[in-house]
C-alpha cells in the first residue's frame, strides 16, 4: 500500500517533470551547456580545494596531486594555533589591514559616488563633458593605477610638494610607501578609482525619482535635508544594498593596487600595505604550503559566507521589494 | 530679487566645486601623461613646473623596445578577445533562458551563479594551478603557459557575472514580442533568434566591453599560470617591468599610458552603450 502510494508519487514527479521538460524544453537547451560549463570549472575546482585543504601539500608531495598524504584537519589547526606555519607569517597584519582598508574604502566610495551624483544631478553647463571626466579613473587598469600612485607618493614626488610646497599643509615631506603612512597610500587610489562608478550608478538611479515627489515634499515645507533622509535615500536603499555588497566582496579580494605599487615584482608591501590576497599569495608559493593555502582560502570563504548572510538579513525587505 | 541673486550664487558655487572635483579627479591621469614625457634625471629632481620645453617622445620608443611590448599586446588582445566572445556567448543563452522561463530549477541557478561572485579568486587558483600541472604530467595536455587554459580560466571567471548582466537586459524587453510572435507561428528559437537577439544589441555590447575590459586588468591568475612572454598578458609584463626598472619612472610612465589608452579609447567609442548597460544591471540589481 505503502509503496504504492510511493510508486504513484514517483511516476507522478516523473510526468511532472516530463511535462516541465516539454514546456520548456528551449530554456533547458538554453542552459544546460553554461550549467555543464560552470560544474565543471567552478564546483570541481572548488572540490578540489576543500580537498587539497585536508592534504599535506608541499614540494615533496606536490608531484602525487590529490594523492598527497591525508591530515585531516591539521592544516586549519596549524593556521589557526601553529606560529610556525608559513601562511601564519605576516597574516595579522594583513588581517588588520584588510579590515581597516575594506572599512575605509567601501564606506568612502559609497558617501562620496552619492555626494558627487548629488552634485551632478542638477543642470550646469558641461555636464555630460564633467561626467565622462570623472568617470576616467575607474577606465585606468587598477595595476596601472597602483605604478602610478606609487610614482605619485615617492618622498619627494608630486603629492609631497602639492601638500607641503604649495597648500603647506605639513611641516616636512612624509614618506607615504614606508611605516603606517602606507595604508593611506593603498587607501586613497583605491578609492579614487572607485567612486566613479559609485557615481554613475547612484545618478542613473536618482534621475530615475519622480521629481513630482520632490515637489509634493516642498509644497508640504519639507526642507532639502528633509526631502534628502526621507525621499532620496530609501529610494536608493535597493541600489545602496547590492553596491555595498559588490564593493565589500571587491575590497576584500583586492591585489593589484598593492602588488604593483611596491615594486619588485613579488616584494613584500611592508606591516601596513600588505593585504589578504598578496600575504596569501606570498606565503603559499614561496614555502609551496598549497595544503595550509587552500584552508586559509576556505576559511576566507566560510567568512565571506557569514557576512553576506547578514547583509542579506539586513537588505532581504528591499532586495525581494525590487 | 534677492532671493534669485542668493540661488544663482549657490548655484554658481556648486558648478564651482563640482569642476574643482573634476579636475583633482584627473589630474593623477595628466600627471601620468606629463611625466612621461620628462628625462628620468628630471624625475629624480622633481617635477615643479608644468611647462614642457622639451617633451621626451623617445621615452616612448625606449620603452617599446626595451621590453616586448607589442607580444604583451597581442597576448592580451588574443585571450580578452576570445574570453568576450566564450562568456558572452554562455551569458546570451543562459541570461535569456533565466530571464523568461520559470523551469524547475531556475530560482536555484540564478542564486548560485550570484553567488560564485562571493568565492575569493584564491579559492580556485590553489586547485587550478596543481590541476593544470597535473593534466600536463598525466595526460601530456599543456596547460600553464597556454592561451586555452588562459581562457579557459577567465571564461569561468566572467561568465557568471555576464549572465546576470545579461539577464537584467532581457527581463527589460517587454515578453509580448515573443508572444505575438509565436501566436504568428514562430517557433521560441525564431522568436529568440529572429526578434529578441537584434533588439539586445546593445546589452551584448556593453556586456562584451565589461567582460573584456575586467579580463584586461586580471592579474593574479595570469601572474601565476604563465612564465613564457609568448603567453604573458599587459599586466604581468608591467608587472616584471616594475621590478626591472623601478627607478626608471620615465619609462614607467610612458607604459603606462599606453596600456590606458587602448582601454581609454574602447570607453570613448562605446560610452553610450557601455553607461546605459552597467547602471541598467547595477540600478535593476
Amino acid at each position: 500500500m505503502q509503496s504504492e502510494t510511493a510508486a504513484k508519487r514517483k511516476t507522478r514527479g516523473f510526468a511532472y517533470f516530463q511535462k516541465g521538460f516539454r514546456t520548456h524544453r528551449f530554456a533547458y537547451a538554453l542552459i544546460v551547456p553554461t550549467l555543464l560549463f560552470m560544474l565543471l570549472v567552478h564546483f570541481l575546482p572548488m572540490a578540489q580545494g576543500i580537498i587539497m585543504s585536508t592534504l599535506k601539500l608541499n614540494q615533496f608531495t606536490l608531484a602525487r596531486y590529490l594523492h598527497a598524504p591525508f591530515i585531516g584537519l591539521d592544516n586549519y589547526k596549524s593556521l589557526l594555533f601553529d606560529g610556525s606555519n608559513p601562511v601564519r607569517q605576516g597574516m595579522g597584519f594583513a588581517v588588520r589591514n584588510t579590515v581597516i582598508y575594506t572599512i575605509v574604502v567601501t564606506f568612502l566610495v559609497l558617501a562620496w559616488g552619492l555626494a558627487v551624483a548629488m552634485l551632478m544631478n542638477r543642470p550646469f553647463p558641461g555636464r555630460g563633458i564633467a561626467r565622462t571626466a570623472m568617470l576616467l579613473p575607474w577606465v585606468v587598469p587598477s595595476y596601472v593605477v597602483g605604478v602610478l600612485w606609487g610614482f605619485m607618493w615617492q618622498q619627494d614626488g608630486i603629492i609631497n610638494y602639492l601638500l607641503v610646497d604649495v597648500l603647506h599643509l605639513m611641516g616636512e615631506k612624509p614618506f607615504w610607501l614606508i611605516g603606517h603612512n602606507t595604508i593611506w597610500a593603498i587607501i586613497i587610489p583605491t578609492i579614487w578609482r572607485g567612486w566613479p562608478f559609485l557615481m554613475i550608478v547612484f545618478l542613473a538611479a536618482l534621475q530615475t525619482i519622480p521629481e513630482d515627489i520632490y515637489e509634493a515634499a516642498r509644497i508640504d515645507g519639507a526642507h532639502k535635508l528633509r526631502q534628502f533622509v526621507h525621499i532620496t535615500l530609501p529610494l536608493l536603499k535597493p541600489v545602496f544594498a547590492v553596491q555595498l555588497l559588490f564593493q565589500f566582496i571587491n575590497n576584500v579580494y583586492s591585489y593589484n593596487i598593492v602588488s604593483t605599487m611596491f615594486g619588485n615584482g613579488a616584494g613584500y608591501p611592508g606591516e601596513w600595505g600588505d593585504l589578504l590576497m598578496t600575504a596569501l599569495t606570498r606565503q603559499s608559493f614561496g614555502y609551496w604550503a598549497f595544503g595550509s593555502g587552500s584552508a586559509a582560502s576556505f576559511l576566507l570563504m566560510v567568512v565571506m559566507l557569514v557576512f553576506v548572510g547578514i547583509w542579506y538579513r539586513m537588505f532581504r525587505s528591499e532586495l525581494n521589494a525590487q | 530679487m534677492t532671493r534669485r541673486t542668493s540661488a544663482k550664487l549657490a548655484s554658481l558655487s556648486l558648478t564651482t566645486l563640482t569642476w574643482i572635483i573634476v579636475i583633482v579627479t584627473v589630474f593623477p591621469i595628466f600627471w601620468m601623461v606629463f611625466a612621461s614625457l620628462h628625462t628620468n634625471s628630471e624625475i629624480m629632481k622633481g617635477i615643479t613646473s608644468f611647462s614642457l620645453p622639451s617633451p621626451q617622445w623617445s621615452n616612448y620608443r625606449n620603452m617599446w623596445d626595451m621590453i616586448n611590448f607589442a607580444v604583451y599586446f597581442r597576448n592580451s588582445l588574443v585571450i580578452c578577445g576570445l574570453t568576450t566572445v566564450f562568456a558572452g556567448a554562455f551569458a546570451v543563452m543562459a541570461g535569456y533562458a533565466l530571464a523568461r522561463f520559470r523551469f524547475a530549477g531556475s530560482r536555484t541557478i540564478s542564486m548560485s551563479i550570484i553567488s560564485t561572485q562571493m568565492i575569493p579568486g584564491i579559492m580556485f587558483l590553489f586547485p587550478i594551478y596543481l590541476m593544470f600541472l597535473w593534466i600536463k604530467q598525466a595526460l601530456g595536455i599543456p596547460m600553464i603557459d597556454t592561451y586555452w587554459g588562459m581562457i579557459l580560466v577567465y571564461t569561468a571567471f566572467y561568465t557568471p557575472i555576464s549572465i546576470w548582466i545579461m539577464r537584467s537586459f532581457f527581463v527589460s524587453i517587454p515578453s509580448d514580442l515573443e508572444e505575438s510572435a509565436v501566436i504568428d507561428g514562430c517557433t521560441k528559437f525564431q522568436a529568440f533568434y529572429k526578434i529578441i537577439l537584434p533588439l539586445s544589441v546593445p546589452g551584448m555590447i556593453a556586456t562584451g566591453i565589461y567582460i573584456f575590459l575586467t579580463a584586461w586588468d586580471e592579474l593574479l591568475f595570469a601572474w601565476v599560470l604563465t612564465t613564457s612572454s609568448d603567453v604573458q598578458t599587459i599586466p604581468v609584463g608591467i608587472r616584471l617591468f616594475v621590478g626591472q626598472y623601478n627607478t626608471r619612472y620615465d619609462l614607467l610612465m610612458a607604459a603606462s599610458t599606453v596600456v590606458t589608452l587602448p582601454v581609454m579609447a574602447v570607453f570613448f567609442l562605446t560610452q553610450r552603450y557601455f553607461i546605459s548597460g552597467m547602471t541598467a544591471g547595477a540600478v535593476k540589481g
